[in-house]
């Protein structure tokens, strides 16, 4: 990884020389950076009013002095260590250990907060970026912004600033993100001025692990034509990464279960356990991974499913033998059926997942011993279902389309809590179902003795 | 006879003319000093009780007076020595105690040898009671052990700086290159203003300055050494983990407060400073306990400050700050 160089000396020296009268003359990046951030310049008078004070002190005792020091730079508090070398010519080398932002408990930092908070509202374009800026995500529902986030999606990975017009910004890249929060910029396809905001995010120093990237207009937006007023899209690059990031992740859930199952010599039982945890959550983000990159093909507006002729019965025993293994695991029964041919117009692969995300589910949810039915039926002359019922506690009838959007997990734990689940395999069926021009619903428990648990039918265009 | 005249009528004098007021000026200086006197000898019993009380632990036990006597004298003796050409041997008795008589009227110099030597005795019952070695305690020992070349070298050259002032503690000394810059030069300028500027001091001062570098002071280094461990700095409040030294700077660093004053906040009868001092740090109060057990066990912090927000425990620390 390519660490940006200023980020590198910040965090263990920054020097800076101040002559007799008390004149800042050279600067490190990050003193400098603070000096204009307090309103001066380099060379000028010393700006920053908790150094000046204390290379007045050295001047009056004339001793070399090395305190903590702490300074408000309009956003945040800086701290860091400095230490004063009263020299010869009666100027002052400065060095400063350890430069970086502190949390600071104060009504300035409380301001900034607010202020942030504002901004957050305000803005009509706003993108997570990592360390270095780059473009992780963008949204957008500025008509005027269409342009810029096709770029972006376009181009992923670059940092922000590659797309944009910036003004008053005269530094040779790359920029230090305190320099570029609040300047002023141009984006392309639009004709308004932006303001920028970087907040960053996680742990500030040595360098923010992350930003948020917000675009404030002080202009609304005039309409020419009515824009679609949709939900904001979303352009994640889980595409991206997904295909990169499998790789690190595979290797640290073998890694992981090479430890938990105490390949490498005897270990404590807790070391194993702990293993045994960083393989469950390994596999876990390599399953969100997946659901994360099949969202984003499903959310993408050119999505489209093949048409093929889909034997219902074959798929969900297909589906039921992938998750054979899991359902005994628990005991549980799968039992498929159907009557005749119940063939679909649909995509084989795609039918299939949604199969298999509706039965582990059912398993996750149903109690131990319990049996899971799989039916297929023909309703009518153009219509064909599948259906995947368990006993488990069922869905309350007030959830039955909620159950269906992003993230929604309902604040179930399901009893094979091994794989917490993403929340998102539902919301990818359902929209899986929508593009084979189906449909994924939910019935609403029947009050049976035992209770009859949720039942998930998903109808598809017969194949004529 | 007006220098017979009753004090209350003073007032009336001054009206009456230039002599008498110079007379009822003489009174009011007369009674001013009488009114110090009166206060000097009521602070004594406290102060004697405060000596002559039962345990090793009181504020001003005969170990910590002896000690504070002793780190005055020490500055005293490295003064003459830096005088060209003086040495330990020609250094008469009668010197050093005329630079402790200039030295012990500085309060500020007093607290701070107070605080070293209460440090001092507080390092060693945490080696009684919790096992800390005074010089390595387990943090400082990770530290050194840190992947960070520059934290290792830092932390390297704070248990240097630890072990040398063990072992002046040991000897009731207090090198000058300790002190904190302040200090020193308040320190310099009795010791010149006694000698009425001689050459030879001035000389001697000029030398004693140039040497100095306050970040090289064992205090230095572990103020040093905290900044750079940013919000690890919460590890250097386990004091069992911590030892004396981080920890006091840990917690003067987190709480925004003098380093002395923590030092002295972790003694018999300090215990609302220590609690909310901690608390400030957004301390839980089962690991405050945790600091009690070590520090004070005699004492309990306040069951209240459970409920207390940690960024009113900083306002109540800062809301009148003594003269530190």
């Amino acid at each position: 990884m390519t660490t940006v160089g200023f980020e590198a000396t910040s965090t263990s020296l920054t020097c800076g020389l101040v002559d007799s009268r008390m004149r800042l003359v050279s600067a490190d990046q990050a003193l400098s950076e603070l000096q204009e951030a307090c309103g001066g310049r380099v060379p000028g008078q010393l700006a920053i009013p908790e150094l000046r004070i204390l290379v007045d002190l050295a001047q009056d005792l004339k001793l070399r002095i090395a305190r903590k020091f702490s300074a408000h730079d309009g956003q945040h508090f800086v701290a860091g260590f400095v230490r004063i070398r009263p020299l010869t010519d009666g100027g002052f080398e400065l060095s400063i250990e350890d430069l970086r932002n502190e949390p600071g408990v104060s009504s300035s930092h409380e301001t900034a907060t607010r202020l942030d908070t504002i901004d957050r509202v305000a803005a009509e374009i706003v993108a997570k970026l990592d360390g270095n800026q780059r473009i992780r995500m963008l949204n957008t529902n500025a008509a005027d912004a269409k342009d810029f986030q096709t770029m972006v999606a376009a181009d992923p990975g670059k940092p922000w600033y590659d797309f944009v017009i910036l003004h008053g910004v005269s530094h040779q890249q790359p920029l230090h993100w305190r320099l570029l929060d609040g300047a002023e910029c141009e984006i392309p396809g639009s004709a308004r001025n932006w303001r920028i905001r970087l907040i960053p995010l996680g742990t500030v120093m040595p360098k923010p692990s992350a930003f948020e990237l917000l675009f404030v207009s002080d202009v609304p937006f005039t309409m020419v034509d009515s824009a679609p007023s949709g939900p904001p899209s979303s352009h994640a690059i889980g595409e991206t990464l997904t295909p990169v990031l499998r790789q690190p992740i595979a290797r640290i859930v073998a890694n992981a279960e090479t430890i938990r199952a105490r390949l490498a010599g005897p270990l404590r039982r807790e070391y194993s356990d702990y293993a045994a945890n960083i393989a469950a959550a390994g596999k876990h983000l390599r399953a969100m991974l997946v659901d994360l990159s099949d969202l984003e093909s499903v959310e993408n507006d050119d999505f489209s499913t093949m048409s093929e002729q889909v034997d219902l019965i074959d798929a969900s025993r297909r589906a039921a033998g992938i998750l054979g293994v899991r359902a005994s695991d628990r005991e549980i029964t799968l039992d498929v059926d159907g009557e005749g041919d119940v063939v679909a117009l649909a995509e084989y692969r795609r039918v299939l997942q949604i199969l298999i995300n509706l039965i582990g589910n059912a398993i996750a949810y149903s109690p131990e011993g319990s049996t899971v039915t799989i039916r297929a039926n023909r309703d009518g002359e153009h219509s064909v279902s599948i259906s995947v019922s368990d006993e488990g506690p069922g869905i309350a009838e007030g959830h039955s389309t909620k159950i269906f959007e992003k993230f929604e997990r309902l604040g179930r734990e399901s009893d094979g809590s091994k794989d917490p689940g993403s929340g998102l395999g539902l919301y990818i069926s359902r929209k899986l179902a929508l593009a084979m021009n189906g449909e994924l619903t939910l019935q609403s428990p029947v009050r049976t003795d035992p209770p009859m648990g949720a039942r998930f039918t998903l109808r598809l265009p017969t194949f004529q | 006879m007006f220098e017979t005249a009753p004090l209350h009528q003073d007032f009336e004098a001054t009206q009456s003319g230039r002599r008498t007021k110079g007379v009822t000026q003489i009174e009011h200086t007369l009674q001013e000093a009488l009114v110090s006197g009166d206060r000097a000898l009521r602070s004594v019993p406290s102060m004697l009780s405060l000596i002559v009380g039962e345990s090793a632990q009181s504020l001003l036990s005969d170990a910590i007076v002896a000690k504070v006597r002793g780190f005055l004298e020490s500055l005293a003796e490295q003064l003459l020595e830096a005088k060209a050409g003086c040495h330990r041997l020609d250094i008469g008795s009668r010197e050093i105690d005329k630079i402790v008589a200039a030295l012990s009227v500085d309060g500020a110099l007093l607290n701070y040898c107070y605080a070293l030597a209460v440090e001092s005795r507080a390092t060693d019952k945490l080696g009684q009671t919790a096992a800390v070695d005074p010089v390595l305690s387990p943090l400082l020992q990770e530290l050194i052990a840190s992947s960070d070349a520059a934290s290792a070298e830092l932390a390297m050259r704070a248990m240097a700086a630890q072990s040398r002032f063990v072992q002046q503690q040991m000897r009731m000394e207090l090198p000058l290159e300790e002190l904190p810059a302040e200090l020193l030069d308040r320190t310099l300028n009795r010791w010149r203003s006694i000698y009425d500027e001689d050459a030879e001091i001035i000389q001697a001062v000029e030398s004693i300055k140039n040497a100095y570098d306050e970040g090289s002071s064992r205090t230095g280094l572990m103020m040093r050494l905290v900044t750079r461990m940013r919000g690890g700095a919460i590890a250097g409040l386990e004091v069992a983990h911590a030892g004396m030294a981080l920890f006091t700077t840990s917690l003067a660093s987190l709480s925004k407060q003098p380093r002395e004053l923590t030092v002295l906040a972790c003694q018999e009868g300090q215990a609302p400073r220590l609690a909310l001092s901690l608390r400030s740090t957004g301390m839980e109060s089962e690991a405050i306990q945790r600091q009690f057990h070590f520090l004070n066990p005699a004492e309990q912090p306040s069951s209240a400050l459970r409920a207390l927000d940690p960024a009113r425990a900083l306002a109540i620390l800062h809301h009148d700050h003594p003269a530190f």
